[in-house]
């Protein structure tokens, strides 16, 4: 698609000049048809001139030299006249050698090409009739100088055009730059809303962008309570499935079923099973994904409180510590972000003996967060195992299982990557590349 | 130790109750969160467990309204909303644990005995200690000197609230507060009765009575 500013600027350039071209070439037409008409003026004058120079000589008509301009004497002076009557023709001097043809009809004539020179003749025929003779005349006069002034002012009137395009292009595209100023607010707003730098676009717009930026923030605002009200619904479902759930693991393990240990053994597997597959399901439903553009997390302000719930649960005596720059947006859901860092902390925790540290960093292409504990890590080999199957290494413990398949499902949900390192602490290194949103 | 109880599932309640009671815990049980602002603050509990989804006022709406009239009772906050946002908003509004539906009765029991120790300062004790004995509360027997001494219920409950309280003066109301719940009648004969049966089998020493005040227990180190 191309921008606007080149649609509005090859409009005008295509309309600047057809008119222009237009204008010019009309004005030089008519200013041409004015000055010959003037020179129609003085040629016919100059005819009149000669048929008053026809005296009666002896030998019939004769022209009177003395009264006929010196510039019809000098040769290809620019100034021709002939004279046609019965008893032959006369032809000035100027004329010299060549033959300037009778003009088809009186009039005012041009485009006669005549001489060496390549003079361009503009000719005028009077017919008269005196001492009892037809007589026609015919003057002519050298235009080319006037066409040469034509040309030259054509040319200046050409340059003078482009210049014009030119300064008429520049003040343009400032005007243009100036009233579309808005629409690129409004395009530089929606990629900070996808940087999750703001939640709305700014209803502070012009009457013509008003629609679109209202149906945006519509949208957006939509999109979140929509979101909010799914949450609550599975929130809803998972108590109306969890809280019966609690009742049957609490029976399974009752002093009742104390005579029937396989029917206990196998109650509490199947609704584990069903458990973590709840859990699961119930985590990937809720994530948020990409659907809001405006999502950020605060990192100053959501940690201290994760951390200090993590302590309360692990026990005091775990170092929680974290290796964040102070300040830092991340542009993804708040619960999202919480439930990836919860499960990857409480995971670490579990496993840790005494120290467990976060870290969140930006990064060229996006995010890299990263969890170290100081506990017995995963070898080698074990890992690609513990995050290919979703991860059941050790279920148990319900922690790197189901911890770790929804941290998995969130980091692909961002399509991020996930890598399992050995950390420099000890233990296991959790370490989750997140790219940038909005590319 | 006496337990409220907030939960508004009927079936659930009832086998937690009946769990709890097996471990020796008195316990009062409420369905309604207007009840339960209320009853949390007059009755002497040592430990709440609430349920997040009630009916007539939210479970955060009243352990809010509860650390606002500065009761510090521990609560153990027991949901079926388990996301980690959740879990925050919860710890922030007060709660001093938190427990995900569903969840095995022993991780409840765990967390119970943890908050309880919490809550008199012995945190992170695998087994309840003071003063020469050892309670094991799975199996509740306790143990004196590497030998198992074995207890009835009733002995059982009286001897870990003295142990949770060591060299406190606990007078007989007030033992009997936090030993039954709120339906049982209280009689201080049969509470003079267990102190004797406990003081056969540990020791004359282990609890001393305090005349017009009360008992104080001493363990057995002084013995």
């Amino acid at each position: 698609m191309k921008s606007i500013q080149a649609r509005l600027s090859l409009g005008l350039v295509a309309v600047l000049v057809v008119v222009g071209v237009a204008v010019a070439q009309v004005t030089l037409w008519l200013f041409e048809a004015g000055l010959q008409r003037y020179l129609e003026a003085g040629l016919r004058k100059e005819s009149e001139n000669l048929l008053v120079a026809l005296v009666r000589g002896p030998n019939g008509l004769q022209l009177d030299e003395r009264r006929i301009s010196a510039a019809y004497q000098r040769p290809f002076s620019g100034y021709y006249f002939r004279i046609d009557f019965e008893q032959g023709t006369w032809r000035s001097r100027s004329l010299w050698d060549l033959d300037m043809p009778k003009l088809a009809r009186p009039g005012l004539e041009d485009g006669h090409e005549l001489g060496p020179e390549g003079q361009q003749l503009l000719a005028y025929r009077g017919d008269y009739r005196r001492l009892g003779q037809d007589i026609s005349i015919s003057v002519a006069q050298d235009y080319s100088p006037v066409r040469e002034g034509f040309r030259r002012l054509q040319q200046i009137g050409l340059g003078m055009g482009v210049l014009a395009l030119l300064l008429i292009l520049v003040l343009q595209r400032i005007t243009v730059t100036r009233s579309l100023r808005p629409l690129e607010r409004a395009r530089q707003q929606i990629a900070q809303l996808q940087q999750g730098q703001r939640s709305q676009l700014d209803a502070q717009v012009p009457s013509e962008l008003q629609p679109l930026v209202d149906q945006v923030n519509h949208l957006l605002a939509h999109t979140e309570d929509s979101l909010r009200r799914s949450r609550n619904a599975l929130g809803n479902l998972g108590h109306a499935l969890k809280t019966p759930l609690a009742v049957l693991l609490s029976l399974a393990s009752s002093e009742r079923l104390r005579d029937l240990p396989e029917v206990q053994v196998q109650l509490r597997e199947q609704l584990e099973q069903i458990q973590q597959r709840l859990a699961r399901e119930l985590n990937r439903a809720r994530l948020a994904g990409d659907a809001l553009p405006g999502a950020q997390f605060d990192c100053d302000a959501e940690l201290p409180g994760l951390l200090s719930t993590l302590g309360m649960i692990h026990g005091e005596g775990l170092l929680l510590a974290r290796d964040v720059p102070p300040g830092l947006l991340l542009p993804w859901d708040r619960e999202d972000l919480l439930e990836l860092l919860g499960n990857l902390l409480d995971n670490a925790c579990k496993w840790a003996d005494s120290e467990v540290r976060l870290g969140i960093e930006a990064t060229a292409e996006g995010y890299r967060l990263w969890v170290d504990d100081d506990g017995p890590g995963i070898p080698g080999e074990a890992r690609e195992q513990v995050l290919e199957r979703g991860s059941r290494l050790d279920e148990q413990v319900d922690g790197h299982g189901l911890g770790l398949g929804i941290v998995r499902d969130i980091v692909e949900a961002w399509e991020g990557r996930i890598t399992l390192l050995e950390s420099p602490l000890g233990g296991l290194r959790v370490s989750i590349e997140l790219p940038r949103k909005g590319r | 130790m006496r337990l409220l109880l907030v939960e508004d599932n009927v079936p659930l309640a009832d086998e937690l109750i009946a769990s709890l009671q097996r471990q020796g815990y008195a316990v009062d049980w409420l369905a309604d969160g207007r009840d339960a602002v209320y009853q949390g603050q007059s009755e002497p509990y040592d430990l709440i467990i609430l349920d997040l989804g009630l009916p007539g006022l939210p479970g955060l709406e009243v352990l809010t309204q509860w650390r606002a009239a500065a009761l510090a009772i521990p609560v153990l906050i027991l949901t079926a909303r388990g996301s980690w946002a959740e879990r925050i908003e919860g710890l922030k509004a007060g709660a001093d644990d938190y427990l995900t539906k569903p969840f095995h009765p022993e991780e409840l029991q765990l967390r119970i005995q943890a908050l309880l120790r919490r809550a008199r300062g012995l945190a992170n004790q695998p087994r309840l200690e003071a003063a020469g004995l050892h309670l094991d509360e799975g199996r509740q027997c306790v143990v004196r000197e590497g030998v198992d001494v074995q207890l009835t219920a009733a002995e059982f409950r009286l001897l870990r609230y003295f142990m949770l309280h060591p060299q406190q003066v606990l007078s007989k109301s007030h033992l009997a507060e936090h030993l039954y719940d709120g339906e049982t009648e209280r009689d201080s004969n049969v509470l003079e009765v267990h102190v004797n049966h406990l003081r056969r089998k540990l020791g004359r020493s282990v609890i001393e009575t305090r005349r017009g005040q009360g008992y104080v227990y001493a363990g057995s180190s002084n013995g």
